[in-house]
């Protein structure tokens, strides 16, 4: 969920818009890691030696490696590490906005580094995924919006992600959560959760973004918005829960109540107290995540 | 496992869920005859009108439960052969489940060879 957040990070920094992280996530699948990339964010090389070492790529046909070699930019030993590396994922989209013209090297440098330390990341070492990582992304995420979040709260945040990246795709970027007390709906359903903690989850869409959601979670064209569109909207929703009332299960012995899912009609809703919309951005359009969560007295 | 049509009622509040595990079990008895409930009210209902050879019940539904439509279904045939298909498998559903009569669970999201599998184990002899 690295890409995910940084992302998210990037917008809040005002570092690029909305609209150049849509097509950057877009191209992210046909994106392949650079070495000068990876040699920054290992911190093995700086932003202008990788410049430098592109720019002589231009004059001479040489590969990145070789040529930083023999600039003394980079040892052996250190190349062979690079070359032999896991990619993080939220490094490809940097390098995407980067090839984009959104960000320099420099910029990306710097985003890279400020984010890690303000998410206290750095002492974690690499940025590859572990459950703590994730803990202090969403920590951090949901403290741009000024809010504290449970630990329930938390462990429900991260599966609606990894379950958005499960069954719809990768290809988003979550914006900073807004406290609201009144919302608009469009294709809204709602389902309620009930037990040690007390939950009213919605998912928010236009119909034709609805119609993408739907086919990517279906795996089935649909033209039109029906009653199957319709269907895997609270069918989402409906397993999403129901896998997070195993984990509550499993980790907690907490057992939760699932009320079947519904379909908002109003088209105003007056939120319960506490409640926070997360809009999150697809190629096909945004997605927004309503929750209000409080745990039983 | 025999081609013999046979009567399947697949219950589940969801349109698209009962599409799909229809198109699972279709593709492997292609005569079946499907019957449809969308809560568990109308599954207790229709597994008395039809006496189908095998249900499939989702847990989460409205009016009744997957659960309570179970001991329903048991109440008047207490031999049905009935599969719980959800997402809300924990120990203490499954426990509920089983004490009910269920005598088998599906994990959604559903995994086509588990069905394939359970409709082998279920059906093998009819």
């Amino acid at each position: 969920m690295y890409a995910q957040f940084f992302g998210s990070y990037l917008l809040n920094r005002e570092a690029v818009s909305p609209e150049d992280l849509t097509a950057a996530i877009t191209l992210l699948a046909d994106t392949h890691i650079k070495l000068g990339t990876l040699a920054m964010h290992m911190g093995y090389m700086t932003a202008s030696e990788v410049d430098e070492v592109c720019f002589l790529q231009t004059r001479e046909d040489k590969k990145f490696g070789e040529i930083a070699l023999r600039r003394n930019y980079l040892f052996e030993s250190q190349l062979d590490e690079l070359l032999k590396a896991q990619i993080p994922d939220y490094l490809l989209l940097g390098q995407t906005l980067v090839d984009m013209g959104c960000l320099t090297n420099s910029d990306l440098e710097e985003l890279m580094v400020s984010y890690q330390s303000e998410c206290q990341l750095s002492e974690e070492g690499d940025g590859y995924e572990t459950q703590s990582i994730t803990t202090k992304l969403l920590t951090n995420f949901f403290k741009q919006s000024g809010a504290e979040i449970s630990e329930y709260a938390i462990m429900y945040m991260n599966l609606i992600f990894n379950n958005l990246i499960r069954f719809i795709g990768e290809d988003f970027t979550p914006l900073t959560p807004v406290f609201c007390e009144e919302y608009d709906t469009n294709c809204c359903v709602r389902q309620s959760i009930s037990g040690a903690i007390n939950c009213i989850s919605r998912i928010d869409m236009s119909e034709d973004v609805a119609l993408a959601f739907a086919s990517r979670y279906a795996k089935m064209e649909f033209a039109d918005y029906d009653e199957y569109v319709e269907a895997s909207l609270e069918d989402f929703l409906n397993l999403h829960n129901g896998l997070y009332s195993v984990n509550m299960s499993n980790l907690y012995s907490e057992e939760l109540t699932l009320e079947p899912p519904v379909r908002e009609e109003a088209p105003t809703l007056a939120l319960e107290e506490g409640s926070f919309v997360i809009p999150v951005i697809y190629p096909f359009g945004t997605v927004y995540l309503l929750l209000s969560m409080k745990e039983a007295d | 496992m025999s081609d013999k049509a046979l009567q399947i009622l697949i219950s589940d509040d969801s349109i698209l869920a009962r599409k799909q595990l229809k198109d699972v079990i279709i593709k492997q008895l292609p005569d079946v005859q499907f019957v449809e409930a969308a809560n568990g009210q109308e599954a207790i209902d229709k597994f008395k009108e039809t006496k189908p050879d095998m249900v499939f019940l989702d847990i989460v539904m409205p009016i009744k439960d997957g659960i309570e439509a179970t001991k329903g279904i048991m109440e008047i045939d207490n031999k049905a052969d009935i599969i719980i298909v959800s997402s809300v498998g924990t120990k203490m559903q499954l426990k509920s489940a089983i004490e009910a009569g269920a005598r088998d669970f599906i994990q959604k999201p559903m995994n086509p060879s588990q069905v394939i599998s359970v409709l082998e184990s279920h059906l093998g002899g009819k």
